[in-house]
């Protein structure tokens, strides 16, 4: 009956809140995980999209999973080398 | 009549999927349907000794998809509900016997005899799963409110996906007392971590394990509450899709409401 007061004083958490949150990162890594052509594949179709605007060093890219306390990023980094002009 | 096929599966085992099979197939006979369950889990059969049939079987769904025998005679008629057929798995035969192929040949032939077709699928992501699911139209995951059931259930619900199949979710076993101290997670943690709709919320219910020990049709027992969920999702898979999902009792105590008036939670 007084468990949340006692909860709130000892700063215990509840477990349930543990399993969803270690279940959110869970399916997000098992997801991430899946191959590395998934990956290559991913990179490849960031890479022709932004040459389509820009010139990039595709050397120099990188594609990491960045972790966060709430959320996980995608990070596509990339030099830019030349903006396209458009042509009329 | 072209019935319609849908493949009940978890991806974890133990989480209740014979039970929400049998019972989802009887509540559907007896909103006036006829319905045939097939146990697709090839050498580790189930449905027939949960729904009392096992002394009543002669031929099996490997024989129907090996043209061994007709459809007719595998198809075992339960006494007790009208229009429900039980088409068990085979015991012997190795998980491998059966291909996609002829298990869409037998679909076909299924559409045309029953209103619905319930497949229970077996546990795991292999060739079991995969003959499961490959005429099915419809997909229910079942899960149970534990880190394991519900990441085996996103993994299933992927490879549903995969297949255009839009799964519908059933959160099985629900403690509300649990819930609320803050040990199981809640249906809506659930969902939200599956981001997939629900079709139903079965609590954990003692005459589960009772009526399987007799046999007798858990949806015909008027006191148990998994019986009267499993009746209200059967109602919402046969069109009535506005039935109101009956939550779990959740009780709060005389604390807790005071707790909450004051912020503490």
């Amino acid at each position: 009956m007084l468990s949340g007061l006692l909860k709130r004083f000892t700063g215990k958490k509840n477990s349930k809140d543990a399993a969803k949150k270690r279940l959110q990162f869970s399916l997000i890594y098992d997801k991430l995980e899946v191959n590395d052509t998934t990956l290559t594949d991913l990179q490849q179709d960031i890479v022709d999209v932004i040459s389509k605007y820009f010139e990039i060093d595709k050397d120099a890219l990188e594609l990491k999973v960045k972790r966060d306390d709430e959320v996980s990023a995608l990070v596509f980094n990339t030099p830019i080398l030349h903006v396209k002009r458009k042509r009329a | 009549m072209q019935g319609k096929i849908i493949v009940v599966t978890s991806g974890k085992g133990g989480v209740g999927k014979t039970t929400a099979t049998s019972s989802i197939g009887a509540a559907l006979a007896l909103e006036g349907n006829r319905v045939a369950i097939v146990d697709m889990d090839i050498g580790l059969r189930n449905l027939d000794v949960v729904m009392g049939l096992e002394n009543r079987i002669v031929f099996n769904i490997v024989d129907v998809v090996l043209d061994r025998c007709k459809v007719e005679q595998a198809a075992i008629r339960d006494r007790r509900i009208e229009n429900l057929f039980l088409i068990p798995a085979s015991q012997s035969d190795n998980k491998d016997v059966l291909t996609t192929a002829g298990v869409e040949r037998v679909a076909k032939q299924l559409r045309s005899r029953f209103d619905y077709i319930i497949m229970d699928s077996p546990a795991g992501i292999e060739r079991g799963f995969e003959n499961s699911v490959v005429a099915a139209d419809e997909a229910l995951v079942i899960c149970t409110p534990d880190v394991s059931a519900v990441r085996d259930a996103d993994r299933v619900i992927g490879l549903l996906y995969a297949r255009s199949l839009n799964p519908k979710l059933i959160v099985n076993r629900i403690e509300p007392a649990r819930v609320t101290r803050g040990e199981m997670l809640s249906h809506d943690d659930v969902m939200e971590v599956l981001s997939i709709d629900l079709v139903g919320l079965v609590p954990m219910d003692e005459k589960v394990l009772i009526s399987s020990n007799t046999g007798a049709p858990l949806v015909l027992q008027n006191d148990s509450k998994a019986g009267a969920a499993f009746r209200r999702i059967a109602r919402r898979l046969n069109g009535e899709e506005d039935l109101p999902i009956e939550m779990p009792v959740y009780k709060t105590s005389m604390w807790q409401k005071i707790s909450k008036t004051f912020g503490l939670k």
